[in-house]
């Protein structure tokens, strides 16, 4: 039993976009990002597995899947950004569009300079954590201008849901990120874990998205 | 155990646990500001509708006591001196006047009948007196009757007799909503046969006009009450929404549909 629960929680990563995957089609302009997403997520996620999974079958020089962790953060944040700007609140509009100028600035700068984006024994925790920390700082910002505007009809919009489970998984895992490569060299089981809380705020992410896709085609 | 391992255990969880704090009393309070802001939408929102409705009420009320006074004024005023005018008429002595004065009394005595006739009918019009006296589904049958004088138009009523007024005002709103209709119908749709019946149940009552000819569909009818044209029209919309009924307009085979139900236990 142990191991079959093991077993979901290791694939977690990929089922969990089956969910808002079933709800992808029809979409409006607005949520085309998160739908790029889930596809995008959902084949980095299956190689980072599938990598994982046969690392003793596939040659030393291939069998590390951190480097798609970090493609997979950079993708997750220009896309989440591109939702943000495309929300079209007109509150700090500026810092907005120019946050993911900084972001690609930074990544630029950081592999280019620091850190190996290929690097065999440990994905980037300043990029993970730079991205939650932005991503949270979008996710406050859209709840500060909403409680100024004006509730036409309902609270619980499909953005909502977006939004929140977006804020639920970087506000729980921006520690993770954070010190990940720490735990990795100082707590290694404990980090491997700890990965298991990232896993299911994942499957809760995933489910705030399928509920914000379910809501946005049935409008 | 190392202790710079157990300050990254600690560091960890309580900024997991701060973090997630943090986030979730924000969402919080937007939830409940955002729930509180709704409240106030709404509740603004029920009042304007409160105030439409009396705006609404108070147009339809003072219209019917104008229409009331102007026919009152006519009946007892206008009337009243041309019946008396008509008496003095009777008692002229025409023995020694000739062929054309002759001539001159009869048409005037003719054109004083029909000014008087005229005027009873403006009067009824304005304010049915069978409604006060005999309720509405006299009034309707009498209206029927009367504009059914004609070989060209056959018009039938089947109404309901459970329908007893329990608010009056009611009733003349639905008499008005009935004469428009019927007007309408007979001055657009080039019918010959209209049939009108009514069925008391629940305390609804339902209306139905069952017409052929050119008719009005839903749409049609949504589609007049934003035109200037509609004027009619607006006023039956009006009325309905005063009653806190429904009015739809649809086609069966080649029949045109009017259902009215209106709620009776309202009281505007």
């Amino acid at each position: 039993m142990l191991h079959i629960i093991q077993l979901i929680v290791d694939w977690s990563e990929v089922w969990a976009l089956l969910v808002p995957m079933l709800f992808c089609k029809k979409q409006p302009v607005l949520f085309k990002p998160v739908v790029f997403y889930i596809f995008i997520a959902f084949f980095i996620n299956l190689a980072v597995d599938i990598i994982w999974k046969f690392r003793t079958m596939i040659p030393t020089a291939f069998n590390s899947n951190n480097y798609l962790y970090n493609l997979h953060s950079i993708v997750r944040f220009l896309l989440f950004s591109l939702f943000f700007i495309r929300l079209n609140q007109p509150y700090l509009l500026i810092l907005k569009k120019a946050i993911p100028i900084l972001f690609m600035a930074f990544v630029l700068i950081n592999f280019g300079f620091w850190e190996n984006f290929f690097n065999y024994w440990q994905f980037s925790s300043r990029l993970l954590s730079v991205e939650a920390f932005f991503l949270i700082f979008y996710s406050l910002q859209y709840y500060l201008f909403k409680i100024n505007e004006n509730v036409e009809v309902d609270i619980f919009t499909p953005d909502f849901w977006v939004v929140t489970g977006l804020g639920i998984y970087m506000t729980i895992n921006f520690f993770i990120f954070l010190l990940h490569n720490e735990l990795t060299i100082r707590l290694q089981s404990f980090s491997i874990s700890l990965w298991k809380v990232h896993d299911v705020s994942y499957i809760i992410f995933n489910l705030f998205l399928a509920k914000a896709l379910y809501e946005s085609s049935k409008q | 155990m190392n202790p710079a391992n157990n300050d990254i255990r600690l560091l960890l969880v309580v900024g997991i646990a701060a973090m997630l704090m943090l986030f979730i009393s924000v969402l919080l309070s937007f939830i409940f500001t955002q729930r509180k802001k709704l409240q106030f939408q709404q509740s603004l929102h029920a009042l304007q509708q409160a105030q439409q409705y009396h705006l609404v009420e108070a147009a339809v009320r003072s219209e019917e006591t104008e229409r009331h006074r102007i026919a009152e004024k006519l009946h007892d005023e206008v009337g009243a001196l041309l019946s008396s005018s008509k008496l003095h008429f009777k008692m002229m002595i025409l023995k020694n006047a000739d062929s054309q004065s002759r001539t001159l009394f009869d048409k005037g005595n003719e054109l004083l009948d029909d000014a008087i006739t005229e005027i009873r009918g403006i009067s009824h019009n304005l304010h049915s007196y069978i409604l006060q006296e005999f309720g509405l589904n006299e009034a309707i049958k009498h209206f029927s009757e009367k504009i059914a004088d004609s070989p060209l138009i056959k018009i039938t009523t089947k109404l309901d007799d459970h329908y007893k007024t329990t608010v009056p005002q009611n009733d003349i709103a639905l008499y008005r909503i009935t004469q428009e209709l019927l007007n309408n119908i007979l001055k657009h749709a080039e019918a010959n046969i209209i049939h009108i019946s009514s069925v008391y149940k629940n305390s609804v009552l339902n209306l139905t006009l069952v017409y052929n000819g050119q008719g009005l569909t839903q749409e049609m009818f949504e589609e007049l009450c934003y035109t200037n044209e509609g004027l009619g029209l607006k006023n039956i919309q009006s009325r309905i929404y005063l009653l806190k009924g429904s009015i739809s307009f649809f086609k069966v085979n080649n029949d045109y549909h009017i259902k009215i139900s209106v709620p009776t236990l309202i009281t505007t």
